[in-house]
């Protein structure tokens, strides 16, 4: 469940090759000598996706162990590569959440950019190691996620007042038989007052 | 007139009946100089009413007639839908308009009905003309009758028909999982939001990012599906038909996880309620327990009193301890008598 990187791209029309706007990427797992390498494919992967995915569309491509996500919306694309367990759903919507916050940081001045951008985006880097769990990204999962743990605890809340319930009735009949036990002896109790007069 | 003359139960005998009157007119008018001006006021006057009756008849007549001939265009077009071109809009407003035609012409007959009782009231008039005009009534009822089964069955086939258009586009495309939902609704988002939908999608709160998102997804994508399918051009639908699945199954799986928060939610509310009764039970045991501990707090008090009277009864019994000091030196002389 593990985000590598995460993309901004300014894609143009047909032909030319998108820009990049913003990059972040967690290349922590690798090698130190295959770190440089990894950045160059993840920079070219994400060009070639990018160009190839028409405005207003979402995409999932397989490359190797990889899944690289991508939404494009008007022009403004945004990428992901993750890992084959990360959920797709969490994944667009992760995109879509980078996006609007894209869009609200910077507003329309992307449209200008023609060359790549190297100035780190320090939102995309904390949205890197922020949605390295899926739940975080996705309202949806985590909302399910705390459904589920609300529901095992009731049922364990089911199971203790079963158990009590079981208490309540031995309690009930121990005192059942206690106040049948002193109603004997009450009446034990007023049988020799009465019947000692003689004597 | 003439469309009354049409159908065979009914002669047309207007034209003699006119001539008889104008004989009778001149005969009487030479016959009864001033008296036939007492009946003259009354001949027009019925005449005027059954003319009036005559126009009425004849107007609702050509009313269902051109009813009918829309009728049969319109049942024509639905005949000839086909998979690409759907004249919908056209075969809306037709319809509409028919069935305003129909309900027009269903209160005019009403109209004429009671304008034909209203004047059986009068008694100065035939009975062949109220058989005649109860027959022409009549007659336009069951016109019009036949016209509003028409138009029925002419609705029953367009529906057929655009369901097995439904299974036909099933059977050859890949979309069909978001078809079947409501062709009708999928036109909607085409009119009411031409472009807007793209720029709702950036313009969200950053909060709510997750859920409020699908609402205007799902249109971007209906407004897609719905652009797509008109288009027609090969290369286009195939590209299209391959990314779609994905969207579609994205949007799916959206669905599919808000069902099932629905449905995990529901079955909450239900453990709770289990919960809630299990505990209402409980609590009248525990009251049945606490009933059990009073009653015997009280025997126990109860007891507890008799016995202590008892010990006063005893202890201070002077009376008593006489008696047993008297049964004791009584049993020592019986005992110290038959041993000594």
């Amino acid at each position: 469940m593990k985000i590598t990187a995460l993309l901004v791209l300014k894609c143009n029309q047909e032909g030319s090759d998108p820009v990049i706007l913003a990059n972040a990427s967690d290349v922590s797992r690798f090698g130190f000598f295959q770190r440089s390498s990894v950045k160059e494919f993840i920079v070219f992967v994400g060009r070639t996706v990018a160009k190839r995915t028409p405005p207003g569309q979402r995409q999932s491509v397989q490359h190797e162990e990889y899944k690289i996500h991508s939404y494009n919306q008007n022009g403004l694309c945004a990428l992901g590569f993750m890992d084959d367990h990360y959920p797709v759903r969490s994944a667009f919507s992760l995109l879509n959440q980078v996006l609007d916050e894209y869009r609200k940081t910077f507003g329309d001045s992307w449209k200008i950019v023609q060359a790549d951008k190297v100035e780190p985006w320090p939102y995309l880097n904390e949205a890197l190691n922020k949605f390295q769990d899926p739940a975080e990204a996705d309202k949806l999962l985590k909302i399910q996620r705390e459904l589920d743990e609300t529901k095992i605890i009731l049922h364990k809340t089911i199971d203790s007042v079963l158990a009590r319930g079981e208490k309540l009735d031995s309690l009930v009949e121990k005192s059942s038989d206690l106040s049948a036990a002193s109603q004997m002896f009450y009446k034990q109790a007023k049988k020799t007052n009465q019947c000692c007069t003689i004597l | 007139m003439r469309g009354k003359g049409a159908n065979a139960s009914i002669r047309d005998r207007t034209q003699e009946f006119l001539g008889i009157a104008e004989r009778v007119k001149k005969s009487y008018s030479s016959q009864n100089g001033p008296s036939s001006s007492g009946s003259k006021p009354l001949g027009p006057q019925t005449m005027a009413m059954q003319s009036e009756f005559n126009r009425k008849a004849s107007k609702i007549g050509l009313g269902i007639h051109q009813t009918s001939q829309k009728l049969s265009k319109l049942a024509k077009l639905a005949k000839r839908t086909s998979v690409f071109d759907d004249p919908t809009m056209e075969i809306q407003e037709l319809t509409a308009v028919i069935k305003q035609d129909i309900t027009a012409l269903n209160s005019a007959v009403v109209d004429l009905q009671l304008l034909c009782n209203s004047r059986h009231g009068n008694s100065n008039i035939s009975s062949d003309t109220t058989t005649h005009s109860t027959t022409v009534v009549d007659d336009l009822k069951n016109r019009l009758m036949s016209a509003t089964k028409e138009f029925k069955e002419v609705l029953t086939m367009r529906t057929e028909n655009l369901k097995v258009h439904e299974n036909r586009r099933q059977l050859f495309s890949s979309t069909a999982s978001k078809n079947p939902a409501n062709p009708f609704v999928r036109q909607r988002p085409l009119a009411a939001k031409p472009a807007g939908s793209t720029s709702a999608a950036p313009a969200l709160p950053w909060a709510s990012g997750g859920q409020s998102s699908s609402h205007p997804l799902p249109n971007n994508r209906n407004q897609k599906d719905g652009e797509t399918q008109p288009l027609m051009s090969q290369q286009q639908h195939q590209q299209q038909q391959e990314l779609v699945p994905l969207q579609d199954s994205y949007m799916q799986s959206r669905a599919e996880a808000l069902q099932n928060v629905e449905s995990t939610i529901h079955e909450l509310g239900n453990i709770f309620n289990q919960l809630a009764t299990l505990v209402s039970q409980q609590g009248e045991i525990a009251i049945r327990i606490d009933e059990n501990m009073d009653d015997t707090l009280s025997n126990v008090e109860g007891a507890q009193g008799a016995l202590l009277k008892y010990l006063n009864s005893i202890s201070s019994n002077r009376w008593l301890m006489i008696k047993i000091f008297f049964v004791l030196v009584f049993f020592l002389m019986i005992f110290l008598f038959f041993v000594a």
